[in-house]
């Protein structure tokens, strides 16, 4: 026994000695044609826990006493190039040297650039009412199931795990470029950089991310420092016909020159006079520089500067009716004036920003990233302000004459269901109905020359305008400071930390973008009603202080307040790194207040109420997060995370009618988190998969909706009508499901791969709703106070995608891929009024009495759109000459032309019983739901020249 | 890198860039609005008068115009710039002096940002009817029973701009002028206010207000009055109307029943208070109690029937034809109030039959918040009426009734052609306070032996008090 023990401590002693002896692999990764450094390369030997990345020269090195010995695999990924398997042997004390280890662009990187390209180009509005903004975390990478995403889903608004944009964090330089507004980035605000925009460091969702605590759906920092180019330049030239027609970008990197300095630059221009959706112009310019100085090995400076004027037109979401008449393509904002499209409703973004970026190397194990942001500028919509008015003064009262309806060609009253809304329609109805029918499909078009016409009567009468074109603007000055540390504590264990802080100034007002020929715009609102003992000629008044303005172009008017925001924050987090398990631990806390300041006294709100300084909102947050990898061997992996964090809810949703009062939302709380995920992941030299599930709760959400609707019975007031702001407070969502990706190698140039979510994303409680307006005092509620959301699914994309494809890669430069993608489960956005009280409620405020329970479930059920197949075709070649590289890629999207609805929303004007029974009993509803409409076949086409 | 060479490639880059395609930015030109004239022949172009005639000549209720190539001329005088008309144009003939207007109904709102005031425009004819809409001539598309709005499909086909915008100039009328003739016409009355019992309200804003605010509007000359209608929807009806007196360019039509004339402006730029002074009036609204001095009382039982009215200070006077104010009793489904007076001129064979009823002087200059009540009863008045009216400058004789001046008491409740023929209808406790001088009520009777207009009208109980 007491030998044996010997024996074993022995064993043990030279063991230890055998195993103390340490075995390196290290190296320096270049760049095939260039011979250039590539850093941040992933390498990791398969089926162990050893990785490491290289660093600003390439250069890295994997040591340990605990090498696995013997022939082994080194892998070498970096997104953008094409992933190596190396077969090496490791030898105990001795070292494996390779130098250098050339790595070859992947063309097929392209692929993953137009994922962004659509991303960033094609975010759509969310003033409509519905919220199918794409998600934030689309983007290449090397996950199958988020390639998937990224390239396939995309076109249909599918949203990974159901979370919305405003749930990843994007950071440029590692300041946070998400809005304060509604947390959501401005994608346009960096449109147009793609070749200066490779360099990412992305974390999945809750997985640690070194600049950032992150958010649900995970953290994207996009590197712009003038150092991190490769030096060679690129011009391309796209054409498409998506969302614009054509793209021509060109960039030169200078490299880092001998005395440390760096400089980087692009332009490009986006250009198009409509995308597949008619009447959808296109002109965005984007200028990028940025310089750095390499001060010594310790500090660096960097100054990024990037300015990306757009101007966009915008399309809509229609009815049923609308798409029948006049297909996906058709678009009711447009219209020609003298030969040239002109669309009514563009947005304008001009957000230059500013950044300075000091790089501070402490120690080899210690960095210190302090930054400085600064951005300004406007987001402008624009609209047609159809309510211009005269003042007329009668006797010492004012009164206003003028005003138009809504010119738009697909208005309700110019739609052949408007004819037929009664009962028993008669000849003459069926006749005007299809006469409505002919004139929207042939000529259903904004007709601009009747807005300038009118202009010219009333300029020759001596009045006002009438019509003017209208720009909602957003003009945000925003100051970002924040400093990041990371240091390497043991070889095991890193520690990330980080202060920030961001001042935003936010100026929110309407101006006159163009008079169209007329003179001058009366500021009052026309919809003024007066009663008994109120005079219209004040609470008609956008500014009591400046009554009867008569605003010219480029004046104020409406609604003119500033936001001032600040945001203090920190997180810390520490990443532990061992050999069958990593797990890292993160906290964040912050310190969020927003201030109201109106500059118009508004005519509805006298006084306090609108005019000066609201009531000061202060959120303080927190959040923590957690997480685990555990390597049951090299092959198979557990991966699981979990976080609880408090957000304070953006500028939007802590206002109720921010245009016209001071009033804060009542009730308003940060919104609580919950989520947590769990993957299996397997990885052979052959096959690479994932799947997890996850769930995610949601508590005390805020949304706001503005709508008119007619009906608001029993709160009263005459005739049921009111424009109305929509508070809904305390909203429960939950997010549960699971994903999974599989990618199968199975030859050297076929790759198979599969992918698919299986999600449900519902209200889970009845949250509490109220309303208010200017056509009644107070806010207003129905019944219990609550609209019965519980259960109904959210919108936004269909809650299940499944996608099969695969990738042929011809060692001769080419290659080809496609994928048919299955989508199914996508739920209309419903209206809230609809589910409360105000349904069952008839004038005198009590329930109808031929309510009938069984039809009223048949007109609440939750619209699901039917589900399609969208089949999607990838190809390229590259050529190389001499030093240069020349090539294309193609896609085709929707090959077979699927006609297919990513999105759409009740409408509210019609909420209660008795006027849903109607609209269902005729064979077209006035006020039917909207949809967006996905595109048709578009192609897109680049082709790119490097040197 | 050199910087020489590190800025070559800048400007090729942006060189590249810009020689790309450009998109049309925002600066748009106003466009050319000048208008051509239409060019439609002479011969083919028509007057409202004879689109008015072609309706007048058919037995139908609605005359549709197809394969015609004609066209009708006609000038906008309507606005729906102030919101008081709703997807209707009136037309008259000529800018001044018209003689006959049409109001065209056509399904567009609003219709003031492509026809203005004075605008001369062309209707093409074939395709539309032209009928009668709530009394006045009307022109549309066939409907079941009269004239629907053209189809906005369909307005530029049918309306066509000239580019002719000429002045209109209001046709000058009295209240008591006002016939089927001058319907639809721009016209102008003079020396008009609103009646006592309007004032301090609005246009059409009051809380019984529906679909129309109907307003009083008296003729200083005589008292006369017209209701001014204004829509609910008009921008300007939440505005208290002006006590003074002036000008009112209107456009006069029929209410909504074809019961009543009535006039709508355009907006209020069309009142023109020239005056802050009242004028004098008997339109002095309703009282809340009748005072306990008598001042005058008949109810005609010391009458004897089937003979004229007489004696108790009565004044009974046929200006024209042979009808006189007569008692009479009946005790059948038209009953009387016990003995009661009439009128009538059934079977009268009269080209005309006027005839007065007159009180005694009224002493009135003393007398404190003094009233007058009646009754009144009619039998297949049709287009016979009976007026109530007050003189204070009639000498008494009954040669000179015709050349004093006789205010209408409009006030006071008569009896509607289709109120029930055998009902009493009850004056109301009619306010006279605003007469200042004694002077004499009279009861008018305007008939014919015409079976459309030989109606009788009969009254009773007749009481004037003060306090």
């Amino acid at each position: 026994m007491k030998k044996n023990t010997l024996t074993f401590l022995f064993c043990i002693f030279v063991m230890s000695l055998i195993q103390a002896q340490e075995a390196t692999v290290k190296g320096r990764v270049i760049e095939t044609n260039s011979g250039e450094p590539i850093p941040n390369v992933q390498l990791s030997i398969e089926e162990s826990i050893y990785n490491t990345t290289t660093d600003a020269n390439g250069i890295f090195t994997i040591t340990d006493s605990n090498l696995p010995l013997g022939e082994q695999i080194l892998l070498v990924e970096k997104s953008g190039y094409i992933t190596l398997r190396f077969p090496i042997t490791i030898q105990s004390g001795s070292t494996v040297n390779f130098d250098p280890l050339l790595m070859e662009v992947d063309f097929a990187d392209a692929q993953s650039q137009i994922g962004f390209i659509s991303l960033a180009d094609d975010e759509l509005d969310d003033d409509d009412g519905s919220s199918t903004n794409v998600s934030g975390l689309l983007q290449a990478s090397n996950d199958v199931f988020l390639n998937a995403a990224a390239f396939d889903f995309s076109a249909t608004f599918f949203r990974p795990r159901g979370l919305d944009n405003a749930n990843g964090k994007v950071l440029i330089n590692g300041i946070e470029m998400n809005k304060q507004f509604d947390g959501r980035p401005q994608w346009g605000d960096w449109g147009g950089l793609n070749d200066v925009q490779r360099n990412r460091d992305f974390s999945m969702g809750l997985t640690p991310n070194d600049y950032a605590f992150g958010d649900l759906a995970g953290t994207t920092n996009i590197v712009m420092r003038a150092s991190q180019y490769r030096q060679g330049g690129q011009v391309s030239h796209a054409f498409a016909n998506r969302s614009y027609q054509g793209r021509a970008m060109g960039s030169y990197s200078s490299g880092v020159t001998a005395n440390g300095w760096a400089y980087s630059v692009l332009v490009s221009r986006r250009y198009g006079n409509e995308g597949y959706v008619e009447g959808t112009l296109y002109d965005a310019n984007s200028f990028f520089a940025s310089v750095e100085k390499i001060i010594n090995p310790s500090h660096s400076l960097n100054f990024t500067a990037f300015y990306t004027p757009n101007r966009r037109g915008r399309s809509t979401a229609i009815t049923q009716e609308v798409f029948d008449i006049k297909g996906n393509q058709y678009n009711p904002f447009w219209g020609k004036l003298d030969g040239d499209i002109r669309n009514a409703r563009t947005r304008e973004i001009e957000e230059p920003v500013f950044m300075l970026n000091h790089y501070w190397t402490i120690s080899d194990k210690t960095r210190l990233n302090t930054n400085l942001g600064y951005q300004f500028g406007k987001i402008g919509n624009s609209r047609i302000d159809n309510n211009g008015t005269t003042l007329v003064t009668f006797n010492g009262q004012d009164t206003y004459v003028g005003g138009a309806r809504n010119p738009e060609p697909n208005y309700y009253q110019r739609m052949p269901s408007y004819f037929l809304r009664f009962e028993n329609p008669t000849a003459n109805d069926y006749q005007n109905a299809y006469l409505a029918e002919q004139e929207f499909r042939n000529n259903g078009q904004f007709n601009w020359e009747n807005l300038y016409l009118a202009n010219q009567i009333a300029t020759n009468g001596g009045k006002n305008a009438v019509y003017a074109l209208q720009e909602d603007r957003i003009d945000d000055t925003q100051i970002t400071a924040n400093t990041i540390l990371n240091t390497i504590l043991t070889s095991n264990i890193t520690l990330n930390a980080g202060l920030n802080f961001r001042s935003l100034k936010s100026e929110n007002f309407a101006s006159i973008k163009d008079l169209l020929g007329g003179t001058g715009f009366l500021d009052i609102d026309s919809f003024a009603e007066e009663s008994i003992d109120v005079d219209a000629g004040d609470i008609a008044q956008s500014d009591l202080r400046n009554r009867n303005r008569i605003v010219q172009e480029g004046d104020r008017y409406k609604y003119n307040y500033e936001i001032d925001a600040t945001v203090v924050g920190g997180f810390a987090q520490a990443q532990f790194k061992y050999r069958t398990i990593d797990f890292y631990l993160a906290a964040q806390g912050s310190q969020t207040s927003y201030q109201r300041n109106g500059l118009f006294e508004n005519g509805y709100f006298p006084g306090e109420r609108s005019f000066g300084k609201s009531e000061k909102l202060d959120f303080t947050d927190f959040g923590a997060k957690g997480g685990l990898t555990y390597k049951v061997t090299g092959r198979h992996l557990i991966d699981f995370n979990a976080a609880y964090m408090t957000k304070a809810p953006g500028i939007r949703n802590s206002f109720s009618n921010a245009r016209q009062n001071n009033d804060v939302v009542i009730g308003v709380d940060s919104e609580k988190i919950q989520s947590a995920d769990l993957s299996y992941i397997y990885r052979s030299p052959i096959i690479k998969a994932r799947i997890t599930g996850f769930y995610t709760g949601f508590e005390d959400a805020t949304e706001i909706g503005f709508f008119f609707t007619q009906s608001f019975q029993g709160q009263g007031f005459n005739n049921d009508a009111a424009f109305v702001q929509e508070v809904t407070t305390g909203i429960e969502k939950r997010h549960l499901g699971g994903e999974f990706g599989i990618e199968a190698q199975v030859t050297p140039t076929i790759k198979l791969k599969a992918a698919g979510s299986l999600g449900q994303y519902i209200y889970n409680n009845n949250p509490n709703i109220y309303y208010t307006s200017t056509d009644f005092d107070g806010p207003k509620t129905f019944g219990d106070g609550t609209t019965k959301l519980k259960n109904l699914h959210l919108s936004g994309g269909p809650e299940q995608a499944y996608q099969l494809g695969f990738e042929y890669r011809d060692p001769d430069f080419w290659w080809v891929g496609a994928t048919t993608n299955y989508f199914s489960n996508g739920y209309v956005n419903v209206s809230k009024l609809r589910r409360t009280d105000a349904f069952t409620t008839d004038i005198d405020g009590l329930p109808f009495n031929d309510f009938d329970e069984t039809i009223a479930r048949g007109l609440l059920q939750q619209e699901q759109f039917d589900d399609y197949v969208l089949v999607n075709v990838v190809g390229g070649k590259s050529w190389k000459i001499d030093d240069y590289f020349v090539g294309f890629f193609a896609t085709i999207n929707n090959v077979f032309n699927q006609e297919f609805k990513t999105g759409g929303f009740e409408n509210s004007r019609y909420s209660d019983y008795r006027k849903l029974v109607e609209e269902s009993n005729r064979d077209t509803p006035i006020f039917g739901s909207r949809y967006f409409f996905g595109n048709g076949t578009t192609y897109y086409i680049n082709a790119y020249f490097r040197f | 890198m050199k910087t020489m060479n590190f800025n070559k490639i800048v400007m090729v880059l942006l060189a590249f860039v810009v020689a790309t395609s450009c998109v049309k930015d925002d600066d748009f030109d106003i466009p050319n609005l000048n208008i051509d004239e239409p060019n439609i022949n002479a011969e083919d172009i028509i007057q409202i008068p004879a689109v008015a005639g072609e309706l007048a000549q058919s037995d139908e209720d609605q005359v549709t115009y197809s394969e015609t190539g004609k066209f009708m001329v006609g000038y906008v005088v309507s606005s729906d710039e102030g919101g008081n008309f709703f997807k209707q144009l009136i037309l008259q003939d000529k800018p001044e002096n018209p003689t006959v207007g049409i109001k065209v109904l056509v399904d567009v709102s609003p219709l003031f940002v492509t026809y203005e005031v004075g605008r001369k425009v062309f209707i093409k004819l074939d395709g539309l009817t032209v009928g009668t809409s709530n009394g006045v001539l009307a022109l549309g598309v066939r409907g079941e029973q009269r004239p629907d709005r053209i189809p906005f499909p369909k307005r530029e086909e049918h309306i066509i701009r000239s580019a002719d915008v000429a002045t209109i100039v209001p046709k000058p009328l009295t209240i008591e002028q006002f016939s089927m003739a001058n319907t639809n016409l721009m016209i102008r009355l003079t020396d008009v206010q609103f009646t006592r019992s309007e004032l301090s309200k609005t246009f059409a804003a009051e809380p019984n207000d529906q679909f129309d605010g109907e307003r009083k509007l008296e003729q200083c000359s005589n008292s006369r009055v017209v209701v001014l209608s204004t829509s609910t929807f008009a921008s300007f009806k939440g505005v208290t109307v002006p006590e003074g007196r002036g000008t009112i360019d209107a456009i006069l039509t029929r209410d909504f029943f074809d019961e009543f004339y009535t006039i709508y402006l355009n907006d209020l730029t069309a009142l023109n208070i020239e005056s802050s002074e009242r004028c004098t009036s008997t339109n002095c609204g309703l009282a809340n109690a009748a005072g306990p001095n008598e001042l005058f009382a008949d109810d005609f039982e010391n009458q004897t029937i089937n003979t004229p009215i007489s004696g108790n200070g009565w004044t009974n006077f046929i200006q024209e034809g042979t009808e006189p104010w007569e008692a009479f009793e009946d005790n059948g489904a038209n009953q009387s109030l016990g003995i009661s007076a009439r009128c009538g001129s059934f079977n009268s064979g009269d080209d005309s039959t006027i005839s007065w009823l007159i009180t005694p002087q009224i002493p009135l200059s003393n007398a404190n918040n003094a009233t007058i009540q009646f009754k009144s009863s009619s039998s297949f008045a049709d287009g016979s009426e009976m007026e109530v009216l007050f003189s204070s400058d009639w000498d008494g004789t009954p040669a000179n009734i015709t050349n004093a001046t006789w205010r209408v008491l409009s006030d006071a409740r008569i009896v509607q052609n289709n109120d029930f023929f055998g009902d009493w209808i009850f004056s109301g406790l009619v306010d006279i306070t605003c007469i200042e001088d004694n002077g004499y009520f009279a009861f008018k009777y305007t008939g014919s032996g015409d079976s459309n207009f030989d109606g009788t009208y009969e009254i009773d109980e007749i009481i004037i008090n003060s306090f």
